[in-house]
C-alpha cells in the first residue's frame, strides 16, 4: 500500500485528528476552548532567484524575484508524557511578477507526531510529519494534490546549538504527467543561537527523484533532434514534456529524473518576541539522469510573525 | 496545653520586632549593570531558624502564561508549598530534574493548578518539556530571612540581630557567594555586591525557520 497516495494519506490524517482529540486528558475547569489554543503564524518573503527557470542552457536562463506569503494554524495536544501531536493547516501564495504563469496557491492540512526521549531541552526528539496540500497553480497542468511525509531526528547539543537529520518524501499528482513529481530528500540541519537575538542555521541535503525543468523552444527542439548528443535526445524523447510558456513564448516544461545537492544558510534576527527577520541564501545543484545540470541560487529576505 | 494569653503573644511579637535589624543590598554585575532576580538569604549561625514558613503566609505561585513562567526566579523557605497554576491557553508539561525535588506534571491542561511542597533546600530548575524555552528557578532556602533583588538590583531583608551566613545566588553565577555578616540593632546595614555573571545562555523562543522544498 502506498501510504502517500492522496486517499490513504487523507484517511491517516483524519484518523490521527480524531484519535488526537479523543485521547487527550480531559481539560479541567477553566480550560480554554480549542480555538483559543490555536497558534497562528504568518510570513512574507521576497527572494531573488537566479535561474528560476531551471534551465540547463546558460544563455537562456531566467532570473526573477519571487514573493511568498504564508499563513498557518496549529494546535498541540500532548497524548502521553512523551508524545505530542500537532495538527495544523497552512496556506502559501507564491507570486512571480515577471512570470505570472508560475504563480500558485497551495493549502492543506498537516499532522505532526513528536516523541521526546526524556525530559529537558537536551533530550532527543523524533518527529513524524505528514501534509496534504492542493496546489492551485495558475498553469492548469500543474494543478493537483501534493502528499508529503517525513521523519526527523533532532537533538540539542547545547542550549544554543541544535542538530537534526531528516528524511522527507513528496509526491505531487498533477493534472498532466509533466508535473507529476516524486522526491525523496535526506538532509541535515544545524541551528546556532549566536547571541540573544541572532540565530544562524544551515542545511545540507541530497534530493533524488523527479523534477520539472524548462527550456526555450529552439533549445528543446535541438535537444530532441540530437543537437546535443544522441544520449540526451534518446532520454528527452522518452520523458513527458509540454509547451507551457511559463518563461516565454514556446518555452517547454519537461519532467526528468534527477538528483540535487541542496545547501542553505539563514541568519535570523528576532525583532520582537513574536517576529523574526530572516536572510537566507540557498543553492541547488541539480543534475538530471542524462548528466545535464541546472544550478540555481537564491537570496531571500523574509519576515515571520507568530500571533 | 493552655494557649498563651493574647497580650503575651503581642508582647513577644513586639519584642521580636524591636530586635529586628534591616539589611539591604545593591547588586550589580562586574560590568556595572544592576542585577535583578538575585536571591539573598541570611542563615542564622547562632540559633536555629524557624523550621517552617509561617502558615499565614500566602502560597507562592509560579504560573504559566503566554508560554512562559510568570516568575523567572522565586524564593521560598524549605517546607513551603508552591502552586503551579496553568493560566495559559495551551497544555504544559512541567518538570524538574533538580536534586532537591524531581517531579513531572505532564498533560497539564489550561485551568489546572497543582501544588507541591519543597522540603529540601537548594535550587530547583523548572522547565516545560513541550516549550523548551520556558525556564524558571525555584530557590528553597533554610531560613525565613530572604529577599530577591528587584529591577534596580535592590534587596531588603529584616532579621533579628545576630550572626548570619549570607548567601547570594543568581542563575548566571557559577557558584553562590557566601560570607558571614553580623546584624546589629540600630541603623540598617547596607552592602554593595558585584557579581561576576556568566553570559545568558537561555534557549531562545522564536519562530522556527521554514525550510522550503525544492
Amino acid at each position: 500500500m502506498n501510504l502517500f497516495r492522496p486517499t490513504n494519506l487523507t484517511a491517516l490524517i483524519f484518523a490521527a485528528v480524531v484519535l488526537g482529540h479523543g485521547q487527550t486528558a480531559p481539560a479541567k475547569a477553566g480550560a480554554a476552548a480549542w480555538w483559543e489554543q490555536l497558534g497562528v503564524n504568518a510570513s512574507a518573503a521576497a527572494t531573488r532567484v537566479d535561474n528560476i527557470s531551471r534551465t540547463s542552457s546558460a544563455l537562456s536562463r531566467k532570473d526573477a524575484t519571487t514573493y511568498e506569503f504564508t499563513a498557518g494554524l496549529s494546535q498541540h495536544r500532548q497524548l502521553a508524557s512523551s508524545w505530542l501531536l500537532e495538527l495544523g493547516a497552512d496556506a502559501l501564495y507564491l507570486t512571480v511578477p515577471k512570470y505570472v504563469r508560475t504563480n500558485q496557491l497551495t493549502a492543506g492540512p498537516r499532522l505532526g507526531l513528536q516523541h521526546k526521549f526524556g525530559l529537558g531541552p537536551l533530550a532527543p526528539m523524533l518527529q513524524f510529519n505528514a501534509a496534504y496540500n492542493y496546489k492551485a497553480a495558475r498553469f492548469a497542468g500543474d494543478r493537483g494534490w501534493t502528499a508529503e511525509g517525513g521523519v526527523r531526528l533532532a537533538k540539542r547539543l547545547l542550549p544554543t546549538l541544535k542538530v537534526a537529520a531528516s528524511s522527507q518524501w513528496l509526491e505531487h499528482y498533477a493534472a498532466i504527467s509533466t508535473f507529476d513529481v516524486q522526491q525523496h530528500t535526506l538532509s541535515g540541519e544545524v541551528s546556532w543561537d549566536i547571541a540573544a537575538h541572532w540565530r544562524l542555521s544551515g542545511t545540507v541535503g541530497r534530493l533524488r527523484g523527479t523534477i520539472v525543468a524548462n527550456a526555450a523552444g529552439p533549445t528543446w527542439a535541438s535537444a530532441l533532434g540530437g543537437g546535443i548528443g544522441p544520449t540526451i535526445a534518446n532520454y528527452y524523447n522518452s520523458i513527458p514534456w509540454t509547451v507551457t510558456e511559463l518563461y516565454g513564448p514556446r518555452w517547454v516544461s519537461y519532467n526528468v529524473a534527477a538528483r540535487a545537492d541542496l545547501w542553505s544558510l539563514a541568519l535570523a534576527c528576532a525583532l520582537t518576541e513574536h517576529s523574526t527577520l530572516e536572510l537566507r541564501a540557498s543553492r541547488a545543484f541539480v543534475v538530471n539522469h542524462a548528466g545535464i545540470s541546472y544550478p540555481t541560487d537564491s537570496w531571500g529576505l523574509g519576515l515571520l510573525h507568530r500571533f | 496545653m493552655k494557649p498563651l494569653p493574647a497580650f503575651l503573644v503581642l508582647a513577644l511579637l513586639a519584642a521580636t520586632a524591636a530586635r529586628a535589624a534591616d539589611f539591604s543590598a545593591t547588586i550589580k554585575s562586574s560590568k556595572g549593570e544592576v542585577v535583578a532576580d538575585a536571591v539573598l538569604s541570611l542563615i542564622p549561625l547562632d540559633a536555629a531558624p524557624p523550621l517552617t514558613p509561617a502558615p499565614a503566609a500566602p502560597t507562592p505561585e509560579i504560573s504559566q502564561q503566554n508560554q512562559e513562567f510568570t516568575a523567572y526566579v522565586t524564593v521560598v523557605q524549605a517546607g513551603a508549598k508552591v502552586m503551579f497554576p496553568n493560566q495559559d491557553t495551551v497544555q504544559h508539561h512541567l518538570y524538574s530534574l533538580s536534586k532537591p525535588k524531581k517531579f513531572e506534571l505532564p498533560l497539564y491542561n489550561p485551568g489546572a493548578a497543582e501544588s507541591l511542597t519543597f522540603d529540601v533546600s537548594g535550587v530547583v530548575t523548572l522547565g516545560c518539556n513541550i516549550h523548551d524555552w520556558m525556564l524558571a528557578y525555584l530557590i528553597i532556602v533554610p531560613t525565613p530571612y530572604f529577599a530577591k533583588s528587584d529591577s534596580l538590583g535592590a534587596a531588603q531583608v529584616a532579621a533579628p540581630a545576630g550572626r548570619y551566613r549570607l548567601e547570594l545566588w543568581h542563575p548566571r553565577l557559577a557558584a553562590p557567594q557566601t560570607e558571614e555578616i553580623t546584624l546589629a540593632d540600630g541603623p540598617a546595614g547596607h552592602r554593595d555586591f558585584i557579581l561576576p555573571l556568566k553570559p545568558d545562555r537561555r534557549i531562545r523562543r522564536g519562530p522556527e525557520s521554514k525550510t522550503r522544498s525544492y
